[in-house]
């Protein structure tokens, strides 16, 4: 017969188990280092458990926890301020986030976004990654839905610049002329 | 909606949830190839965002649903001393450490240092301020095979991991010092016969002669370095090796 405590630990882990891929990739974006994103969520998920009586429908629990791994990230860098990032000299952790096999084009992508501030690129991970709506990223932003509207459009054609200057131009920028 | 409108819009949204959409690329070709360029965009995204991850390792939510405080190794008894003579044990540490750092170390002492400050450029994760301590369990898998006792001085440790460090794997601990973390590594297979100092990029601290091994106590700032001398001595002072 299970106890109370094998119960909530069973659904603790289904929850997280459900969405821990997702959780570490908004974790290693937000904080554009894998290893540090570990970390981070590491703290995140002690923080769910302990207050896992609180979320009363599973179905939130995604939001939840990425609300609660959000945080994490701001505490962690409150006490950790990060040095500015230099594109050029990246940690051997942070190429390695960045590397795809055989696929230069998607590298070179993943470093336009990796070079994005973070205020635009946090809206991207939660519209392109998490599926987040434009209300929905404003409210765990914090901000308006005109501000999140104008940052994602304004993080694409960053994006679209950064592919059209490099080899990508064929396969993504197509023939239009831009935005 | 006009073209200027559409573009704002479906630059920020290029699955086209808006209202006005349709109708507009219904008699709009620029727009609709604009719309097809974007979706090509937002798929390499997709993908491009979709780093690889590791497999789900959850924390000891045992330890976590407790609350519990890891309980070092057993605590040698000390007379309490007051804080200003805790506080002068670690200066004067620091000013032997200087001294010391200004005669050249031999080779095995300057290995031995580059390898402790390579090893903490690898890990910079692990010196985060947090409240949250490893599980017992966690602990004693570090410790159990090097070391039976020893005593930060009351710090909770937040890390622990076996790490190799000039050829041999050693317990390597973070403790949350009053100043920030403080990395500990327990070099029992070395030969330290005389305080290393180590200076990194953003690190400070030394290698301490302990039995017949050593301890690297190792913080972020120079301010931090008196706490370092604290702790660094409690370590040594309280370090027995099971091997």
């Amino acid at each position: 017969m299970r106890t109370g405590v094998d119960e909530r630990k069973a659904r603790f882990e289904r929850l997280v188990g459900g969405c821990h891929r997702d959780l570490y990739r908004y974790a290693a974006w937000l904080c554009r280092d894998p290893g540090v994103a570990e970390v981070v969520l590491q703290e995140a998920l002690l923080r769910a458990w302990k207050s896992l009586d609180g979320l009363k429908q599973d179905d939130a629990a995604k939001a939840w926890l990425l609300t609660i791994v959000r945080r994490e990230n701001a505490r962690y860098f409150a006490s950790h301020p990060p040095p500015a990032l230099d594109i050029h000299a990246l940690s051997p952790a942070q190429e390695a986030m960045l590397a795809a096999e055989d696929d230069v084009e998607l590298e070179d992508l993943r470093r336009a976004i990796m070079k994005l501030e973070d205020g635009y690129r946090e809206p991207l991970l939660l519209q392109v990654l998490l599926g987040h709506s434009c209300n929905e990223i404003a409210e765990i932003m914090g901000i308006k839905p005109g501000a999140v509207l104008t940052r994602l459009h304004r993080a694409r054609n960053r994006l679209r610049e950064a592919v059209v200057q490099g080899a990508g131009l064929a396969a993504v920028a197509g023939q239009s002329d831009g935005l | 909606m006009d073209c200027e409108a559409y573009r704002q819009a479906i630059g920020a949204d290029p699955r086209g949830g808006f209202e006005g959409a349709a109708e507009h690329t219904a008699g709009c070709a620029a727009c609709r190839a604009l719309t097809a360029e974007l979706l090509a965009l937002d798929e390499r995204i997709a993908r491009a965002l979709a780093i690889d991850a590791p497999a789900p390792a959850l924390p000891d939510l045992e330890m976590a649903a407790g609350g519990a405080v890891v309980e070092l190794a057993p605590r040698r008894r000390r007379p309490s001393a007051p804080v200003w003579l805790a506080l002068a044990a670690g200066l004067a540490l620091v000013a032997v450490f200087a001294l010391r750092g200004l005669t050249p170390g031999d080779a095995y002492h300057d290995q031995l240092a580059g390898e402790v400050l390579a090893h903490m450029d690898h890990e910079q994760s692990s010196r985060v301020v947090t409240t949250i301590p490893v599980s017992n369990t966690a602990l004693d898998e570090v410790l159990h095979a090097k070391v039976s006792a020893f005593d930060t001085g009351g710090p909770i440790v937040s890390y622990a991991q076996s790490c190799v460090i000039n050829g041999h794997i050693v317990p390597h601990l973070v403790v949350q010092g009053r100043t920030g973390p403080i990395t500990v590594i327990l070099l029992p297979d070395e030969n330290v016969e005389d305080v290393i100092p180590l200076s990194g990029e953003s690190v400070h601290g030394f290698i301490l002669p302990a039995e017949s091994g050593g301890v690297a106590i190792i913080g972020q700032r120079e301010e931090q370095m008196p706490e370092v001398g604290e702790v660094g001595e409690r370590v040594v002072d309280s370090v027995k090796w099971s091997l």
